[in-house]
């Protein structure tokens, strides 16, 4: 049995953030949390991530773009991305990037536990 | 010439597709399969959100933006999604659906983000300046009373406003869209939140600081009011919206008003006024009515205060009666806050709108107002008073064309002064009627012989129960008539424009038939388990959709009740966006599979894309068998108490943990693919009784079939008519059998996300002529309908399915199938002989309901696995 791996959710919002690890740590989600896409960057070259869930519309960064970049050095992750606005154009133009499916905030939490056990799915098949 | 006779060769003698080893086939098959997943899982969500937003429009409750604009980023992602997996499927055959995916995201981007446009113009209009047509610049409030500055007789205070060229000089597009951001994380729902973040940016529009040049122009003016009236006159600061364009949205009292400023807190004021916009029952009514944040723009009036003996509102005509004659005045001491907001008790008289405006009722309330030295007592308002007020709101409501409701201040000095006019609501009749329909069983005469289901499509309607299950029965539907099915497909949806009501034991308000439904305006209640035994063919019963509810006979005390909810979206910008962009999304053009025009180029709307990628991954997908042959090295054969011969390809995890390794055998008991055993179930339930007797004729007919087809002759050796190939993973199968002149094929996929199960059954030919193996194959259709199966049926060639269903369910399905594979052998040589079909007909589904029975309830009964809500374990 392989080890299992973690998700990476990286986000600006510090109240996001720890939210999200309460949730996670409530369902026994093994994670870790990131600020800024270099912050994600960086713990994927160290730790063992097979999902990241990520906000496209961090200030500073092109998220889609900095999903581009994970994905380059690791094209096997799954990347779910979050975005405030319900933008059709961000949703659509992430999937076309390569993101597995994107979420709205506020976040239904279940339904984004659910779109992370697809992408695991999808990566185990 | 040459390519003529290739032509032909390819025709009669199509090139053998490559073959695979396992490891290549395994490959192969979870590559497509992992498509063909995501796109049902895409199709589903799609559908549902399709749904969703209909329930919506029709629904007549309110609805956001937000959720708009939420639903139809879910349909695009899923749509792309879908198309995206049909292309990987297909490698790349259907490339024109992603040009028509394209221009349909463009317009419906185009349509959603679409902002009302924003006239630019002064900072600051003085009153004296403004007419109606400066509505988009001053807001309603402030240009109406502009106008009024200009009628004889009339006295407004001295003023000017803040336009909405100066609200967006304060208020930027960076604020607004950091405001955006905090308005669309917060849960509507949380009326904390919502409090909580409303107090958020409010704050923050109060510390940001007025740009300098408006600072200084707002002084300007305030300085002239100061030279018309008097030194440190104090002012009033009022709201003044754009954009509240609906005469059944008033808007009354949500936004702030500041009284009583002067030179030193007037900067304050301002902002305060411009934070309003954004109070919590601002945004919440804003939200029920259907308009945008955005839509809405607040300018800010500035105008002396009125030194008011008494003030009050009067309505140029009393609302909330028949048009009585009357006009409705309140009135109370001083300023007319208590009045507008409610909080004050206040006069009341109702007064003729005929000369000499007698007074026709008062009730006072208040305490007794000086009229001046000379009097002691009386009511808030003179005769004098009363008939200036009615003369003012009569000329007003001229001027207007429209009844008015006036909001007025007379001075000490006895001088009657115009605050505000507006055209008069007349209360909210959207809100009043948009109660549901609901249902109680008291309110009734009679009980509903059914209750329950999913209300699918909203409404009422009445007629004649009519079963339809058939294509004969589809031929024979009744206009007017009810629709009754079994499961909901689309392939009954041309019975719409005939049908009254469609009530069916399956389903879910996502499914085609449901949007069709709600497309063509017809009630829709689904998801009533029981329906088909409680309803009779030509029973007349009233569907009340809505209450999910069914009566016995005409009931017109409910058919009365069908238009009586209003829209109370109607008119906002809102609901204008969502029309528009239905268009794109839901009307489906793509009926009919086998129509010619069941082409990727006639897709013009999403719901046409999901269609038609559906309709293909299916057949992409069970082509699979044909379009990948195996190396056959790759089979073990099954041993033990085993009829027949039956080889069995692991694809993954199909096989028991370490069983098969280095051998060329495999046992049952070592299989766990869970849709592989539950057909080796029915294989093995009844032993085979061996072929039937034949007559001479019947026999004769099989040789010479043999003769003119020679891979159909049993005794010429060939892989596929001697062996029998299972293709399993722990949740799927795929069986291929050759059992002597017949071809079937059982496929399954059993999941628990019931969008990806499924159970497909194809089933062809036979060693006896057409006629014979056309009628086989309707007997096997026949009994396959029993079991919930959608069936299609060409001469001898039958394709069955059953999806999204339990996966007990699916299990039931497949040992019906695995039954059927086996007797159904060499069944078509005694198909001419009378009674025969009969006679088997009756011997299967006996065999079948004691085999269904020894492991689980028998067919017809509920699985409770009808579409729920997908859920991963």
């Amino acid at each position: 049995m392989a080890k299992k791996k973690k998700i990476l959710l990286v986000d600006d919002e510090v109240d996001f953030r720890e939210t999200m690890g309460k949730l996670f740590s409530r369902r026994e989600v093994d994670f870790s949390l990131a600020e800024s896409c270099m912050d994600a960057l960086e713990q994927i070259e160290h730790d063992d991530f097979d999902v990241v869930v990520m906000d496209v519309s961090m200030p500073g960064l092109d998220g889609l773009k900095c999903m581009a970049e994970m994905k380059k050095v690791h094209p096997h992750l799954e990347v779910i991305i979050l975005t405030g606005h319900a933008s059709p154009h961000a949703g659509v133009a992430g999937i076309r990037k390569g993101a597995f499916d994107y979420c709205l905030k506020p976040i239904d939490f279940e339904e984004l536990l659910e779109k992370i056990m697809l992408a695991r799915k999808s990566l185990a098949e | 010439m040459l390519r003529i006779f290739s032509f032909i060769k390819e025709s009669l003698f199509p090139a053998p597709p490559p073959v695979f080893n396992q490891e290549e086939l395994g490959e192969a098959f979870r590559k497509r399969y992992t498509h063909f997943r995501s796109l049902l899982t895409a199709n589903n969500n799609a559908l549902q959100a399709m749904a969703d937003l209909e329930k919506i429009y029709y629904g007549g409750d309110s609805y956001r933006m937000a959720v708009i604009r939420s639903k139809i980023t879910t349909i695009l992602v899923n749509v792309y999604k879908m198309v995206r997996s049909l292309l990987a499927m297909s490698s790349g055959r259907y490339g024109e659906l992603e040009k028509i995916f394209d221009t349909i995201n463009s317009n419906l981007e185009y349509i959603i983000e679409k902002k009302p446009e924003l006239p630019q113009g002064p900072l600051i209009l003085g009153l004296s300046e403004l007419s109606l047509k400066d509505a988009t610049l001053a807001g309603d409030k402030m240009a109406c009373l502009g106008e009024l500055t200009r009628l004889p007789g009339i006295m407004v205070p001295p003023g000017f406003v803040l336009t909405a060229t100066a609200t967006r000089k304060f208020l930027t597009a960076e604020h607004l869209a950091e405001i955006n951001r905090r308005l669309q994380v917060l849960d509507p729902d949380d009326l904390d939140a919502l409090y909580k973040g409303c107090h958020g940016i409010q704050s923050m529009i109060l510390a940001l600081p007025l740009p300098a040049d408006l600072e200084e122009l707002l002084l300007v003016h305030y300085n002239r009011l100061e030279k018309v009236a008097f030194p440190g006159c104090r002012v009033s600061m009022r709201s003044s919206a754009l954009g509240e364009d609906s005469a059944t949205v008033s808007f009354a009292g949500l936004y702030r008003s500041v009284l009583n400023v002067d030179r030193t807190n007037i900067v304050a004021a301002y902002k305060e006024v411009i934070a309003g916009k954004y109070g919590a029952r601002a945004i919440a009514y804003r939200r029920q009515r259907g308009y945008r944040h955005e839509d809405i723009e607040m300018c800010v009036g500035c105008m002396v205060m009125v030194d008011a003996l008494v003030s009050g509102v009067v309505y140029s005509i009393d609302p909330g009666q028949e048009d009585n004659g009357l006009l409705r005045i309140n009135a109370t001491a001083g300023i007319a806050k208590g009045v507008v907001d409610g909080s004050q008790a206040a006069d009341l008289f109702l007064i003729s709108r005929e000369k000499p405006y007698p007074v026709v009722y008062n009730e006072i309330r208040q305490v007794v107002i000086k009229q001046g030295p000379a009097q002691t007592a009386g009511p808030s308002l003179t005769y004098n008073q009363l008939r200036k007020l009615a003369e003012t709101a009569l000329l007003l409501e001229e001027q207007f064309g429209e009844p008015q409701d006036i909001e007025w201040s007379f001075d000490h000095q006895g001088v009657l002064y115009i605050l505000q006019s507006r055209p008069l609501t007349g209360g909210h009749p959207a809100v009043e009627t948009s109660k549901k329909p609901e249902i109680t069983v008291a309110d009734s005469r009679e009980q509903p012989i059914i209750f329950g289901g999913v209300c699918a499509s909203n409404g009422i309607a009445s007629g004649e129960v009519f079963r339809v299950d058939s294509p004969e029965a589809m031929r024979r539907f009744p206009k007017g008539g009810i629709l009754l099915l079994a499961h909901p497909l689309p392939e009954w949806a041309p019975l719409l424009n005939r049908a009254a009501a469609v009530i069916a034991e399956g389903g879910t308000e996502a499914g085609h038939l449901a949007t069709v439904s709600r497309e063509f305006g017809i009630p829709a209640l689904f998801g009533l388990p029981d329906a088909l035994k409680l309803l009779e063919d030509g029973q007349t019963i009233t569907l009340h959709a809505t209450g999910r509810a069914v009566f016995a006979g005409r009931r017109e005390d409910l058919l009365r009740q069908k238009n009586v909810k209003k829209d109370i979206m109607a008119g906002s910008p809102v609901q204008r966006i969502l029309t528009e962009a239905l268009q794109w999304i839901t009307p489906l053009n793509l009926n009919d599979p086998a129509s010619p025009r069941f082409k990727s180029s006639w897709c013009e709307t999403l719901h046409d894309i999901t269609r038609f990628c559906h309709e293909k991954s299916v057949t992409e997908m069970f082509s699979f068998g044909q379009t990948h042959r195996f190396d056959q090295s790759a089979a073990k054969r099954l041993v033990g108490d085993v009829p027949l011969e039956w080889w069995v390809i692991d694809l993954a995890d199909g096989f028991r943990d370490g069983a098969g390794v280095g051998v060329k055998t495999i046992r049952i008991e070592d299989i766990v693919s869970i849709p592989m055993l539950a057909i080796w179930q029915g294989i093995s339930a009844y032993p085979w009784q061996g072929p039937p007797r034949v007559s001479a004729r019947g026999f004769g007919s099989i040789i010479f079939q043999s003769t003119m087809r020679p891979e159909l002759d049993p005794s010429v050796p060939s892989a596929l008519t001697t062996k029998n190939y299972f293709l399993i993973s722990k949740n799927f199968c795929n069986l291929s059998v050759r059992l002597g002149y017949h071809y079937a094929m059982i496929e399954a996929y059993l999941s628990d996300l019931l969008t990806e199960s499924y159970v497909t059954f194809r089933f062809k030919g036979g060693a006896a002529d057409q006629q014979r193996k056309a009628v086989r194959a309707r007997l096997l259709a026949d009994i396959l309908l029993q079991y919930d199966f959608r069936i299609e049926l060409r001469s001898d060639s039958l394709l069955a399915r059953v999806k999204k269903r339990s996966v007990e369910f699916l299990e039931q399905r497949l040992q019906v199938l695995g039954y059927l594979t086996l007797h159904a052998r060499q069944l078509d040589m005694v198909m001419e002989q009378p009674g025969v079909v009969d006679q088997y007909r009756e011997k299967f589904l006996r065999e079948i309901e004691e085999m269904l029975g020894k492991t689980a309830p028998t067919c017809g009964e509920d699985d409770n696995g009808k579409e729920k809500e997908n859920t991963v374990s």
